[in-house]
């Protein structure tokens, strides 16, 4: 029997009379209730609160009342039903507490998934997790609006679940990831089922970017943030950094979106220029002059490349509806100025649109987004809508957070008068400037290290004879090599050098991979040859003369077919390769380190056996080695870090560090055996007045290592040093390099040596 | 053998773009051997066809390779049923008959292969045939030709300087805009607009040499995009056909230029 609708009202406040607080609420939620839920239910609803109120508890019943309407009204009344259902099993496992934040948490859960099957099946991942993580449920009900809002369901769960797994059955690490205080969770976060990480397409963008513009400027990922703010792209002293993955909106992919970005902050770096002065202008001018210059450097690109248009209309999603707001008459404002086919009736949507077609002609100057932006944020102002500077984000997803643009005094920058928010920026001045200054600076790191590495003790490995010229005879075990473990410098140092020079990088690979150094093999019986094969061809007569077809493999050639080569980087770190090369402004210690890691990794594309080893000397007591990396370890981040590690000091006892290194070689068994000593030039040792003593001493060294079948050759990275290093080399052996983009044209002389 | 079959029998359409077909007829006029440098589909060849027929020769090309000998060059001893005959090679002919002899991508060749013209090319003018134990004297209208990319790949594969110095060389280069604009409507038989809108496209993926592409599209490629645009296909798809497929197997390389060419059209 159905009651009356007073009965049923009666019989919901009789079962929750020793409540008396609720009795104010009650009326509204019941006349909730009666418009979100069929009739027919209402009967198992309130037997469900009754329900809830004598399992759980009053408080807990007293939360359903006041959600589950919702709850019913956005995902259907099953899905409240079915929260009815799930709570009292729920409570059991994960306590009172958990189970009121559940009730708070289903009405956004059920908007955001408005449909009972996936509210239901929210539920049952809430319940998974709660068997798992009894503790950090709560946790997780709090923040799940947010995380439903970026994940879809499936995505959250193996989220959770994930998270859960990762914790390894640490309650207090559990807590953490679900109070989102885990970068881990943060990172997976971000990194969403649909979301694409920017290392995953870096390589095609990067090549969009150079097809469109023949630059290639460094693009970094941004570290990741605090999960609610949007993450906008940003450029400063010519390097983009870019969120670590995004998402795709509207249709489009992350992919989209990534390449949307680099398009639109490739025509600020083309058309912006100079940046613009702060001056007095208010936060919504900032704004507005912003966004101005977004469409006028968007509109010039798009007038050398009209397809750009195309890349970022899907992302323009403002509509001339809804409320009026300032951040939303500004999506629709940057949606107006690029779209031709948008129309809006919004009057200072228009004189925004008018005053910026009227200037066309002008595009070509910023100091019209300047004037325009002003206009527009005068207006705007007098209009009394509010800017808020601490939450605007720009829109849409694929412009720049706007700091590139502007000259943002230092002083401003620690008195918070930013941007927008000067949270965020102080955050990203925090971060680690621009790469490439760092690697530039010597100075104080580099003192550093020398510090710390004159404590470190070297192991004495070898003793080497001296030649001395005027005796015209050896000095036996005149020098001793002290092998040291070298310095941690960093692994992104490195790869930024093959970032610098992609196509030397490219070309000095290529070349690399094209020589053939190997025994020359005669192959036999071909059916093309430069000469005939004696055996085949007498063969191919006795079958004529039989009366047989002959086989028409008669000719033999020589070839080279494999590579067969190994090759002993050796890298001159002594104080003088910390002197600057004339006109580029660079030390030699770097273009040695340039040389090096373009030569490596070429090789280490190939397959090729090499070392990296560098020396420098105090005395002939004390010849310092590296092994920056051995044959048989493999090109990673050590040896990354280990190269980069290498400062500049002491003196060059070439001869002792030669024999040091071609005692390595000797013993490996490659065909060819290859040293390559990367150096400045002159061999020198405070402990040896005469210049021509080293020097003779080294070619007396070359000389006994070619005897021993090793091929040396020398890069001298200053053109100075030219006598030396042919008179120890000889003239054939050197290759003398001012730029390092030189490197493969001489490359090939070296390459033809050994392959010949 | 006559070399009717190697004259060119119909003017082919060359556009000139600098001084090249003056110079180029001065130098035949002394006979000097030539070295047309440039990458790959710039119209090196077809130059050398126009010239042959503006001067009349008849024209032996050869198109060089990594295992090209020395003997498929001046010729070999082939099997008979008697035993061996000698049979000329491309070069023997044209060096006999007087030809223009072109050997095209000669830095292909190996380093031994192409020390057989060095005296074909110097004031010698002769190629002895060593096999055979003859030396052959150039007819008086022979000339050698030789192409040669220097942005090519195997940058290992330079010429010697020994024979680098025996020729005059003529730098072809990608013509600029406008002009290669013309040849590809020209060519493909498309309105200039059009054309000017592969070249554009074409200098995109030029820009990418170096990132991952060994040559931008040449403008041969670009012709043959027009074809397939004078035919009804879009831009578009005509690009991917005949310019983004061929030139890369590589996913990303053809992503980006897909998108480049996207947001150039």
């Amino acid at each position: 029997m159905v009651r009356t609708l007073s009965e049923q009202h009666q019989s919901l406040i009789a079962s929750l009379a020793d409540q008396p607080e609720i009795a104010g609420t009650i009326e509204l939620v019941w006349r909730q209730a009666r418009a979100s839920l069929p009739a027919e239910l209402l009967d198992d609803w309130v037997a469900a609160c009754r329900d809830i109120s004598v399992r759980i508890g009053p408080n807990a019943a007293m939360s359903f009342i006041r959600n589950s309407p919702s709850v019913a009204a956005a995902a259907g009344a099953e899905a409240a039903m079915a929260l009815a259902a799930f709570a009292a099993s729920f409570a059991d496992i994960a306590g009172r507490n958990a189970t009121l934040a559940l009730f708070v948490a289903a009405p956004h859960a059920a908007r955001r998934l408005a449909r009972a099957e996936a509210f239901t099946e929210w539920l049952r991942v809430i319940g998974r997790i709660a068997e798992f993580a009894p503790e950090s449920v709560s946790l997780l009900l709090d923040r799940s609006g947010r995380l439903l809002d970026s994940l879809d369901l499936r995505s959250f769960e193996t989220w959770a679940l994930g998270g859960i797994r990762a914790a390894e059955n640490d309650p207090e690490r559990r807590l953490k990831f679900f109070a989102l205080l885990d970068t881990r969770a943060l990172h997976a976060l971000e990194h969403g089922a649909d979301s694409v990480a920017f290392t995953d397409v870096e390589r095609e963008l990067k090549m969009f970017v150079a097809a469109l513009w023949r630059t290639t400027p460094p693009i970094r990922v941004l570290p990741p943030a605090d999960f609610n703010t949007p993450r906008r792209a940003c450029f400063a002293n010519g390097v983009i950094r870019v969120p670590q993955s995004s998402r795709g909106v509207d249709g489009q992919s992350g992919k989209d979106l990534f390449r949307a970005t680099l398009a639109h902050v490739l025509a600020h770096l083309q058309f912006t220029g100079e940046k613009f002065a702060l001056g007095g202008l208010k936060p919504v001018q900032v704004a507005l002059v912003s966004l101005v210059e977004d469409a006028r450097v968007e509109q010039l690109a798009i007038g050398r490349f009209p397809g750009l248009r195309r890349f970022w209309l899907p992302f323009h999603l403002a509509e001339a509806s809804g409320v009026v707001t300032a951040p939303a008459l500004m999506a629709r404002l940057s949606r107006a100025l690029l779209d031709p086919s948008y129309f809006d009736p919004n009057g200072w949507v228009n004189k925004g649109r008018d005053l910026f077609f009227a200037e066309r002609v002008r595009w070509t100057d910023p100091a019209i987004s300047r004037s325009i932006g002003g206009l527009l944020g005068n207006d705007l102002g007098q209009m009394r809508v509010q800017f808020n500077p601490r939450t605007y984000v720009v829109e849409p997803a694929y412009r720049d957070d706007h700091q590139g643009l502007w000259e943002i005094p230092a002083a401003a920058a620690s008195a918070g008068e930013t941007i927008y928010e000067s949270v965020r920026f102080e955050q990203s001045k925090s971060e680690p400037a621009d790469r490439e200054r760092e690697t530039s600076s010597s100075g104080p790191a580099n003192l550093a290290r020398l510090v710390r590495e004159a404590v470190e003790v070297g192991v004495p490995v070898a003793r080497y004879p001296e030649w001395d010229y005027l005796i015209s005879r050896e000095r036996g075990d005149w020098t001793t090599v002290l092998e040291y473990n070298p310095a941690d410098g960093r692994a992104e140092q490195i790869d930024s050098i093959l970032e610098r020079y992609p196509e030397t990088a490219y070309r000095i690979a290529a070349l690399v991979q094209a020589a053939k150094v190997s025994r020359p093999l005669r192959v036999r019986r071909q059916s093309e040859g430069d000469r005939l094969d004696l055996e085949a061809t007498i063969t191919a007569a006795i079958d004529l003369r039989a009366g047989l077809t002959p086989s028409p493999n008669v000719y033999a050639r020589l070839e080279r077919r494999w590579r067969d080569l190994s090759v002993l980087l050796l890298i001159d770190a002594s104080q003088s390769t910390n002197d600057l090369v004339k006109g580029i402004g660079r030390s030699v210690l770097e273009l040695e380190r340039d040389a090096t890691s373009l030569l490596a990794h070429a090789m280490d594309g190939m397959g090729d056996p090499f070392a990296i080893h560098a020396f420098c000397s105090d005395t002939r007591e004390d010849v310092h080695y590296y092994r920056l990396k051995d044959f048989d370890t493999i090109w990673g981040a050590m040896a990354k870090r280990r190269l980069s590690g290498i400062s500049g000091r002491f003196s060059t006892r070439m001869g002792a560090a030669l024999r040091h290194a071609g005692r390595d070689l000797v013993s490996r068994r490659s065909y060819r055996k290859l040293l390559l000593l990367i150096s400045d030039g002159e061999p020198s040792d405070v402990d040896i007045a005469d210049r021509r003593y080293l020097v003779e001493d080294a070619r007396r060294a070359v000389l006994s290592l070619q005897h021993q079948g090793i091929d040396l050759f020398c890069v001298g990275l200053d053109a100075g040093g030219d006598s030396y290093l042919t008179r120890i080399f000889g003239r054939p052996n050197v290759i003398q390099l001012d730029r390092i983009e030189r490197l493969p044209e001489k490359l090939p002389l070296l390459y033809f040596r050994l392959a010949g | 053998m006559e070399l009717d079959d190697f004259r060119i029998g119909q003017e082919p359409y060359y556009r000139a773009i600098g001084d090249e077909v003056r110079l180029f007829k001065a130098a035949y006029a002394e006979r000097m051997p030539i070295m047309l440098k440039g990458p790959t589909g710039c119209g090196k060849t077809r130059f050398v066809e126009y010239m042959a027929y503006v001067l009349e020769r008849p024209l032996v090309t050869v198109a060089c390779h990594e295992d090209m000998t020395a003997s498929d060059l001046v010729g070999r001893y082939l099997l008979d049923a008697q035993g061996t005959v000698w049979h000329d090679g491309p070069l023997t002919i044209a060096v006999r008959q007087g030809a223009i002899c072109y050997l095209d991508e000669i830095v292909e060749a190996r380093q031994d292969t192409t020390v057989v013209i060095h005296p074909l090319t110097d004031d010698r003018r002769v190629l002895p045939l060593e096999k055979r134990g003859e030396l052959v004297r150039a007819h008086p209208d022979f000339q050698l030709v030789i192409s040669y990319n220097p942005g090519y790949q195997s940058v290992l594969k330079d010429l010697k300087e020994s024979t680098k110095q025996r020729f005059g060389a003529m730098d072809f280069g990608h013509p600029p805009t406008a002009i290669e604009a013309e040849i590809v409507a020209h060519e493909a038989k498309i309105d200039v607009e059009v054309a000017e809108k592969l070249v554009d496209i074409g200098q995109r993926s030029r820009s990418l040499k170096g990132h991952g592409l060994d040559e931008g599209a040449s403008t041969r490629m670009l012709i043959q995009a027009g074809r397939l645009i004078s035919h009804g296909v879009s831009i578009e798809a005509a690009c991917q056909i005949a310019l983004v497929l061929p030139i890369t197997d590589d996913a990303d390389i053809r992503g980006a230029l897909t998108a480049a060419i996207a947001a150039s059209i």
